[in-house]
C-alpha cells in the first residue's frame, strides 16, 4: 500500500459516505451535459425548425443560463457536502496528524480524495448522458415542438465543455477541502467526537419575529400581485423576508415548539414519545440548517417551474389574439390587400375550413386616442360569436388591445364614465357605457373606443397620417390549420414578399410552444437538479449521525425496545426529516402561485398540483427507500 | 541512554477562572524503561501524556525527546518527528475503519515511503510476535477489542520509534483481553527494548511496568519500583492509590 493507494482505498471503502455525495454530482454533471446536448445540437443551433430566429436564439440563450445556474449551485452544494465530509472525519484527521502525517500529505490526501470522486461522478455523468442521447433529443423534440424532430448526433463539444468545466470545478472544491481544514488544533480535532452538542439557544422574541416575517414577506408578494405594485424592490424584500422568516422558523421556533412539547409531562412521558422527542431536540441545531435549507431550495424550485409552466399555457396565445389570421396593410397597399385576402380566401375553401371575416380601420384622435368604427366592431365581434353593440350617437366602449389591458377592465370595471375627443381643433365628450372584457381588436396597444359610425368618420376625416387596415379571419378550428397556413404564405411569397403583412395564429401558437418547451425543459432540470441536491442534504444529515444513532439504540434495545416500537420512532423522525421542509415549501409556494393568479386570466392550479404531486411521489420513494435501508441496518444492529 | 527528560513542566489553562493542570513536572526514561503514570481522575496525568506526545504546548518548562525539542521544531519536522520517533497507543484504539488491519499496522511505514517488501517483511515479524497474523486481512470491524488494541501496539511499533505512548490501553477492554494486551507489551518491552510510557487508571496494567509515577493536583505525589514479584507491585500501587486520597475504595484490594 503506497500513499495513492491509501487515499483511493479511504474512499473505496467508505461507498456508503459518499454515495450520496457521488451520484448528486454525477447527476447534475449529467443536466449540465444535456443542457449542452441541446444548446450545440446543429438543428437547434440553426433555428428549431426553421420556425424563428428569436426562438432559436431564446433557446440557446436558455439552455446557457440554465448551465450557469446548475454549475454555480453545483459548486456551494459540493462546498456544503464536502464540508460536511469533513466534520465527520475530524477525529479520522487527528489520528493521522498523530501518527505523524504532515499537513502537507494530509492536503494530498483529500486533494486525491475529491479527485476520485470528482473524475468518477464526470465519466459516470457523461456516459449515462450519452446514453438516453437519443431519449433525451427525442424527448426535447416533443417537448419543444420541433416538426421533423431532433436526429442523433455526436455531441462532441457538449462533452468537451461538461468534462472542462466540471474539471475545474471538482478541482476548486479538492482546493477549499484543505482550506477548510486549516484551522483547528491537533488537540480539538482529536477530541471532535468528544465535543458534546450545546443545546440551542432560542429567545421568544426571535421565534416570534420569525412568524412576523414570513407574514409580512407573504404580504409584500400579495401586495406586489393584487394591488399590481409593480415594484421589484416590493418583490424581491418580500422573497427575502420570507427566506429569513424560514430560518429563524426552524432555528427558533421549533425549539419552542419541543420545550413546550417537553414539559406537557403525561405527552412528553407517554410511551415512545419520550425517546422522538429528546432526539429531535438532540439533532435540533443540525436538522434546523438542514430544514432550512431543503425548504427554501424545494419552493424555489416549486415555484420556478410553476411560473414556467403557467407561462407555457396553451390558452396564452388565443387570449391575446383570437383571430387564426390577421392581415395588415396600408391605404396605398389596398390593391396588394385584396390580392392576398384573395389567396386566404381560396386556400381556406379549398382546404373546406370554416371562417368569418371581419376588417377594422382604426383611426386616431389629436388626443391620441384609438377610434374604431362601430359598424367595423360588430362585425369583428359577430365574426367571433358574439352579439353585436347598438350605441347612441355620443356613447363609446372601451375595449382592450391586450390581455393586460383586458385583466384591468375584467377586474377594475368602468373607473370613468367620460371621455374627450380631440379632432381637426374641435372637442366632442363621449359618454363611456361599458369596457369590455373579451379582445376584438388584437395586438392593439393604448386607449381604444369604440364610437358611432358618424363620429368615427369625423376623426377619420381629421386624420393627416394614412390609415392601415387589419382584416381578420376567425377560424374555430384554427388549431388545425398548420398545412393551409404554409401553403398561403408559399403562394403569398410567390407573388412578392407580403406574407410579412399575414400574422397566422397556428403559427404564434407554435412558436408559443416552443418559447414554452424551452423554458420548461430550461426549468424542470433546474428544478429537478435543486430538488436532488435537497434530497441529498438530507441524507447527510442522516448518515453524519448514523455511527452515534446506532450506538444509541443498541443502548436503548439493551434496556427492552421492540422492533415495532423502534420502526415508530425512526418513522417518526423520518417523516419530520423528508415532509417537514417540503410542508414548508408547499405553503410557500402556494402563496407565490396565489401571487401569481391574480397576475393571469386562466387558472394555474392545475399545474400548481400537478407539479407538486410529481415531486411528492419522488420524495416518497425516496423516503420509503431510505426508511427501509435505515431500518434494516438498525435491525441489525439491536439483534 | 535517556529517551525522555521532561523538567520543570507547567500547563495553566487559561479562561475565566484560569486552571493550573500541572506545575513543576519533572521526570525521566532510559532506554528500554517501561513506565506507568497514575492518578485520580483530574489529576493532570493526560495533561502530561498529551504533551509527550506533541498535541499540546507546555506553558513553562521543557521536553526532551533523544536530545530534541519538538516544541522547536517547524510542523513539517514535528511531523516527521512524530512518525519516526513516536509511537501512540488510545484507549479507543483509533484504528482507521477503512483499511484492513495490515493496512493500518504499515501506515507509518506508507506515510514515510517504506519500500513494499521492507514494509510486507516488518508487519508478517511483528505480526506473529503479537500473535495478529490470522486477522492481518481483515477490517477493524471483523476483530475484537484485543485484537484492535494488539493491531493498535502494532502500529505503534512498526517504525521502531523511541517512545510508545499509550493512553489508558486496557480502558476499553475486558480483563482478559486487557492482560494479554499488557502481556504483549511487556514481552516486547523485555525481547525488543521497546521504551513505553503509559497512562493507566488499572492497577492491574500498571503492575507491568517497572516502576509507576503517582501524580495528585498537577503534581508528583510518589514514585514506587517493582521488585522480582508482580503480585506485590500490584498490592503496593493498589496501598499507594489508597493513600491517594478517598478513591482507594475504587480499587479492590483482591487481586484478579
Amino acid at each position: 500500500m503506497n500513499f495513492r493507494q491509501f487515499a483511493v482505498n479511504n474512499v473505496l471503502r467508505s461507498k456508503r459516505t459518499y454515495i450520496a455525495h457521488f451520484l448528486s454530482s454525477a447527476f447534475s454533471v449529467m443536466i449540465f451535459f444535456v443542457y449542452g446536448l441541446l444548446a450545440f445540437h446543429p438543428q437547434i443551433e440553426d433555428g428549431i425548425g426553421a420556425s424563428s430566429g428569436t426562438l432559436s436564439m431564446l433557446g440557446t440563450m436558455g439552455m446557457n443560463v440554465a448551465q450557469y445556474i446548475v454549475y454555480i449551485f453545483s459548486f456551494f452544494f459540493l462546498l456544503y457536502s464536502v464540508g460536511a465530509f469533513i466534520k465527520i472525519r475530524k477525529k479520522e484527521f487527528g489520528i493521522l496528524l498523530i501518527l505523524g502525517m504532515s499537513r502537507k500529505q494530509l492536503n494530498r490526501m483529500l486533494f486525491i480524495e475529491n479527485m476520485l470522486i470528482g473524475m468518477a461522478a464526470i465519466v459516470v455523468g457523461l456516459g449515462t448522458g450519452l446514453l438516453f442521447a437519443k431519449l433525451i433529443l427525442l424527448i426535447s423534440a416533443k417537448v419543444m415542438a420541433v416538426d421533423n424532430g431532433l436526429p442523433f448526433y455526436f455531441p462532441l463539444k457538449a462533452l468537451v465543455i461538461t468534462a472542462v468545466s466540471y474539471s475545474i470545478l471538482f478541482l476548486l472544491i479538492a482546493g477549499f477541502s484543505s482550506v477548510m481544514l486549516r484551522k483547528g488544533t491537533l488537540l480539538a480535532l482529536v477530541k471532535a467526537e468528544d465535543a458534546p452538542k450545546p443545546q440551542p439557544k432560542a429567545s421568544p422574541w426571535l421565534a416570534l419575529l420569525a412568524l412576523l416575517l414570513i407574514v409580512t414577506g407573504y404580504g409584500m408578494v400579495m401586495v406586489f400581485s393584487v394591488l399590481q405594485i409593480f415594484s421589484f424592490l416590493l418583490l424581491l424584500g418580500g422573497v427575502v423576508l420570507v427566506i429569513g422568516g424560514t430560518y429563524f422558523l426552524f432555528t427558533q421556533f421549533s425549539v419552542y415548539l419541543m420545550r413546550y412539547l417537553q414539559n406537557k409531562k403525561p405527552f412528553f412521558f407517554r410511551r415512545t414519545n419520550l425517546l422522538t422527542i429528546s432526539e429531535l431536540i438532540y439533532r435540533m441545531k443540525d436538522n434546523a440548517v438542514m430544514f432550512f435549507l431543503v425548504s427554501v431550495i424545494s419552493a424555489s424550485a416549486f415555484t420556478g417551474i410553476g411560473t414556467t409552466l403557467a407561462i407555457g399555457d396553451p390558452g396564452l396565445s388565443a387570449m391575446e389574439n383570437p383571430y387564426a389570421y390577421t392581415y395588415s396593410y396600408y391605404e396605398e397597399e389596398a390593391d396588394r390587400g385584396k390580392k392576398d385576402l384573395e389567396i386566404v380566401r381560396q386556400e381556406l375553401d379549398k382546404a373546406g375550413f370554416a371562417y368569418r371575416e371581419g376588417s377594422v380601420t382604426p383611426a386616431y384622435s389629436d388626443n391620441g386616442i384609438k377610434v374604431i368604427k362601430l359598424s367595423e366592431y360588430n362585425m369583428l365581434v359577430e365574426s367571433q360569436g358574439y352579439p353585436a353593440e347598438t350605441l347612441g350617437e355620443d356613447e363609446g366602449i372601451l375595449t382592450p388591445g391586450t390581455v393586460t389591458e383586458k385583466n384591468n377592465y375584467r377586474i377594475n370595471g368602468l373607473t370613468f364614465s367620460e371621455m374627450e375627443i380631440d379632432a381637426g381643433n374641435e372637442k366632442v365628450a363621449v359618454d363611456v357605457i361599458k369596457a369590455e372584457t373579451f379582445i376584438a381588436v388584437p395586438d392593439s396597444y393604448g386607449v381604444m373606443l369604440v364610437v358611432s359610425d358618424s363620429l368615427y368618420d369625423w376623426v377619420a376625416a381629421s386624420e393627416e397620417y394614412s390609415s392601415s387596415t387589419y382584416h381578420t379571419f376567425f377560424v374555430p378550428d384554427w388549431k388545425d390549420t398548420g398545412e393551409v397556413t404554409r401553403t398561403i404564405m408559399n403562394r403569398m411569397n410567390e407573388s412578392g414578399e407580403y406574407s410579412y403583412y399575414l400574422k397566422s395564429l397556428y403559427l404564434q401558437w407554435k412558436g408559443a410552444l416552443q418559447q414554452n418547451g424551452i423554458l420548461l425543459i430550461v426549468s424542470g432540470l433546474v428544478g429537478i437538479v435543486f430538488f436532488t441536491f435537497a434530497a441529498s442534504f438530507v441524507y447527510f444529515r442522516l448518515y453524519t449521525d448514523l455511527a452515534r444513532d446506532e450506538q444509541q439504540y443498541r443502548m436503548i434495545a439493551k434496556v427492552g425496545l421492540s422492533r415495532r416500537e423502534l420502526r415508530t420512532i425512526v418513522t417518526r423522525q423520518l417523516v419530520m426529516m423528508f415532509f417537514l421542509p417540503m410542508l414548508v415549501a408547499l405553503i410557500h409556494t402556494v402563496v407565490a402561485f396565489v401571487g401569481l393568479q391574480q397576475l393571469v386570466d386562466f387558472s394555474i392550479v392545475g399545474h400548481s398540483v400537478n407539479i407538486f404531486i410529481f415531486f411528492l411521489g419522488l420524495q416518497i420513494v425516496y423516503f420509503l427507500v431510505t426508511r427501509w435501508r435505515y431500518l434494516n441496518r438498525m435491525y441489525h444492529i439491536i439483534q | 541512554m535517556e529517551v525522555l527528560s521532561v523538567r520543570n513542566l507547567g500547563k495553566i489553562y487559561k479562561g475565566a477562572v484560569s486552571h493550573e493542570a500541572l506545575s513543576n513536572i519533572n521526570l525521566s526514561i532510559e532506554e528500554g524503561d517501561f513506565v506507568g503514570i497514575m492518578g485520580p481522575s483530574g489529576s493532570g496525568k493526560t495533561t502530561l501524556l498529551n504533551m509527550i506526545s506533541t498535541i499540546d504546548r507546555p506553558t513553562s518548562g521543557e521536553i526532551r525527546i533523544g536530545e530534541q525539542d519538538p516544541f522547536r521544531l517547524s510542523e513539517e519536522q514535528l511531523a516527521m518527528f512524530r512518525r519516526r520517533e513516536l509511537g501512540f497507543v488510545f484507549q479507543s484504539f483509533n484504528l482507521l475503519n477503512t483499511l484492513t488491519v495490515k493496512e493500518n499496522i504499515l501506515l507509518p511505514l506508507a506515510l514515510d515511503g517504506i519500500a513494499l517488501d521492507e514494509m510486507e517483511r516488518r508487519v508478517q515479524s511483528l505480526a506473529e510476535k503479537l500473535d495478529i497474523v490470522s486477522i492481518l486481512n481483515k477490517r477493524t470491524y471483523e476483530i475484537s477489542g484485543g485484537q484492535a488494541q494488539r493491531t493498535a501496539v502494532a502500529r505503534a511499533m512498526i517504525h521502531g520509534p523511541k517512545l510508545i505512548l499509550a493512553d489508558e490501553p486496557t480502558g476499553n477492554l475486558d480483563s482478559k483481553s486487557a492482560r494479554d494486551v499488557m502481556e504483549m507489551m511487556d514481552r516486547r518491552n523485555k525481547e525488543d527494548q521497546a521504551t513505553m510510557l503509559l497512562v493507566t487508571h488499572d492497577a492491574v496494567a500498571a503492575s507491568y511496568c517497572n516502576r509507576v509515577i503517582f501524580i495528585k493536583d498537577g503534581q508528583l505525589y510518589n514514585e514506587i519500583t517493582r521488585g522480582d514479584s508482580q503480585p506485590a507491585f500490584y498490592q503496593k500501587i493498589i496501598n499507594v492509590l489508597s493513600l491517594l486520597g478517598g478513591e482507594g475504595h475504587e480499587f479492590s484490594p483482591i487481586r484478579r
